[in-house]
């Protein structure tokens, strides 16, 4: 019988075609992926705290999965914390042609006020097409302020109801947050003065704070820093009064307990009074103090840290300091709640909750003192 | 194309890029072996792994980074930096190596390589030296385990209360009073950080009521390492095989046992 003919290449070519549809079988499995887990808002919620003053800061800017975010919120919720301090980057939302992505700040605000937390939004960074090439996020200069006002005020009146705290900026007496430039106490009140009145008619109800100035002793004529006390003396001496509604105050305890004095050459948690003293000689007793980050650091081998124990003693002894002594301040939130991924150093063990949200003997010291065990 | 030949020429091409990928991107092992210096980056304010005394700086690291050199023919040349500048140093090529109580961090890795694990900082059990029962985590169901109150060694022991949940946890204000409370019987063990469970044993053993001791295996393990540019593979190779000879030759043990042992 004779054998039917066969091309000489048929195998080979059935063998290219097989080992073709299998590549690309792998291609189409490596592309594929599960649907991501469905989050919805929820029904809101309400704080439940006996220490209305405290809060947190939270990290939520640099995180991605929304179900975390909510997370997030909701653990900051039962722990008792009234309210979040969190940072809008106006860099990671605007773009040259004036388009905003509010998907993600929409995401936060919304998980936010679906849990009861009272939202302080702290605006920042700048995007590239409003500062010079090669420059920081910091920089921000006089030719862009009224197009950073002008995204404070959108952000103002988007989330009228929402938000009713704004800070704007952050630590503008260090260089770095400055852009590594001189920095002045005029040119940030320069930078509240195109900020203020926009905000203000986009959203009368929204409460802007000024600051948060950076605690630091450097010496005067130091190209890093200002002196937070003189930075603040020299923003009143350059007419900032009239343009912010509340200060935000950075107050960290670094090595010492929170009850210890207050001396202007010392960097502690008091330094809140030399703060208050410095509002006090302007006339500003009407304006109140939001303490936008504090607490203890218990990493192993910082300098500025301090044992565990001792951290959840302090953090605790503070808010009751702060309840009981300073009827100024509206809040004083602690850095930070979780950040999305370790650092692996030291600002680690500022945090109450680890990246997997599973919660430190801090978090659960905290949730028992507001009443939420 | 026929086929054959484009199997061929995808080959080629995957192959190329294979090759290219695995291009060491600047070993300048022929340049710190022609200065005859090894630069060390440290941070000398964590003992007893590295403190500076005035001129003078000494530790655990300080002891491995000599070792080392001298095992490559170099001589060390200290440099000290910032916790938080240390990697910027190295990356910049100020110095050849980080000696510097280090854990591996892999979103760095790109820049970045590292060394065997020359010590593991992680979370031990300590129990009294004449207990046999007791030889991990599983073993403690029923029983009372001290932490140091807020430490990650209670952040695992709550985890591990998950499974044991009839495990007790007992917390202290420092570890040296978990660890007190094991040799007063309080606690059938603790569970702390292995520097300050040596620490704590080296100073204390002799008073307390019941000498303790550490079990080999690391509950929660944090290996320290030794960080190098990746393009230095020469250097990195070299170091590693330096620290397992020190291992094996008992080396290693003598200078741990030198800053946290008996």
């Amino acid at each position: 019988m004779r054998q039917p003919m066969r091309h000489p290449l048929s195998g080979q070519r059935l063998k290219f075609r097989n080992g073709l549809r299998l590549l690309a079988m792998v291609i189409l499995l490596s592309v594929l992926q599960p649907a991501p887990p469905l989050v919805i808002v929820g029904q809101p919620q309400e704080v439940v705290t006996t220490h209305a003053i405290f809060g947190v800061h939270t990290r939520l800017t640099d995180e991605v999965e929304e179900w975390k975010i909510q997370r997030s919120l909701q653990m900051v919720r039962e722990m008792g914390a009234s309210g979040i301090v969190e940072f809008f980057p106006w860099a990671y939302y605007q773009a040259a042609d004036g388009s905003v992505a509010w998907e993600h700040p929409d995401m936060v605000v919304n998980h936010a006020h679906a849990q009861g937390l009272t939202i302080i939004a702290r605006i920042g960074l700048t995007p590239d097409w409003a500062k010079p090439p090669d420059t920081p996020l910091t920089y921000l200069d006089g030719g862009s302020y009224d197009d950073f006002a002008s995204f404070a005020a959108d952000f103002a009146d988007r989330y009228r109801g929402k938000v009713d705290f704004m800070i704007i900026g952050n630590e503008p007496n260090l260089s770095y947050e400055w852009g590594y430039r001189p920095t002045a106490p005029e040119d940030y009140v320069e930078l509240l003065q195109a900020v203020y009145p926009a905000v203000k008619k986009a959203n009368p109800d929204m409460t802007i704070l000024a600051g948060a100035l950076a605690p630091t002793l450097e010496p005067e004529g130091s190209p890093w820093a200002v002196n937070d006390l003189t930075y603040l003396d020299g923003m009143y001496e350059a007419g900032a009064a009239d343009y912010f509604d509340g200060l935000a105050v950075h107050a960290y305890g670094l090595t010492f307990p929170p009850e210890v004095e207050p001396d202007p050459n010392v960097l502690n948690f008091r330094r809140v009074e030399l703060v208050r003293e410095v509002m006090l000689a302007h006339g500003d007793e009407a304006t109140p103090i939001y303490i936008t980050e504090s607490g203890w650091n218990d990493h192993p081998r910082w300098t500025h840290a301090v044992r565990p124990a001792q951290r959840i003693r302090y953090t605790l002894d503070a808010i009751t300091f702060a309840e009981e002594n300073w009827p100024f301040v509206e809040m004083l939130a602690i850095w930070a709640f979780r950040y999305p991924s370790p650092t692996r150093s030291y600002p680690d063990y500022f945090t109450l909750v680890t990246p997997e949200f599973m919660t430190k003997p801090i978090y659960d010291a905290i949730q028992s003192f507001t009443g939420n065990e | 194309m026929r086929p054959r030949r484009l199997v061929y020429l995808i080959g080629f091409l995957l192959l190329i890029l294979l090759l290219g990928g695995c291009k060491a991107d600047g070993d300048r092992w022929e340049q710190i072996a022609e200065s005859g210096v090894l630069r060390v980056g440290l941070d000398p304010t964590y003992p007893p792994f590295a403190v500076a005394d005035g001129d003078e700086v000494y530790g655990l690291d300080i002891d491995l980074a000599e070792a080392l050199a001298q095992e490559m023919g170099l001589e060390p040349q200290f440099t000290y930096f910032g916790y938080d500048g240390l990697y910027d140093a190295l990356t910049t090529g100020q110095v050849d190596t980080l000696i510097s109580a280090l854990v591996v961090a892999p979103e760095r890795t790109r820049d970045i390589a590292y060394t065997t694990s020359y010590f593991d900082a992680g979370q031990f059990l300590v129990v009294p030296i004449d207990d046999h029962t007791i030889a991990g985590m599983v073993d403690l169901a029923g029983q009372t385990l001290a932490v140091e109150q807020g430490a990650l060694g209670h952040v695992t022991a709550l985890e591990w209360q998950r499974r044991l949940p009839d495990m007790a946890i007992a917390p202290y204000p420092s570890v040296d009073a978990a660890l007190e409370a094991v040799a007063d019987d309080s606690a059938a063990a603790a569970l702390v950080d292995h520097v300050g469970a040596r620490l704590f044993m080296r100073q204390a053993t002799t008073k307390l009521p019941s000498p303790l001791k550490l079990l080999p295996d690391a509950v929660v393990s944090e290996p320290y390492v030794v960080a190098v540019r990746n393009g230095d593979r020469t250097l990195r190779e070299k170091m590693s095989a330096g620290i397992e000879k020190f291992a094996k030759a008992g080396v290693l043990d003598q200078m741990v046992d030198r800053w946290l042992g008996d």
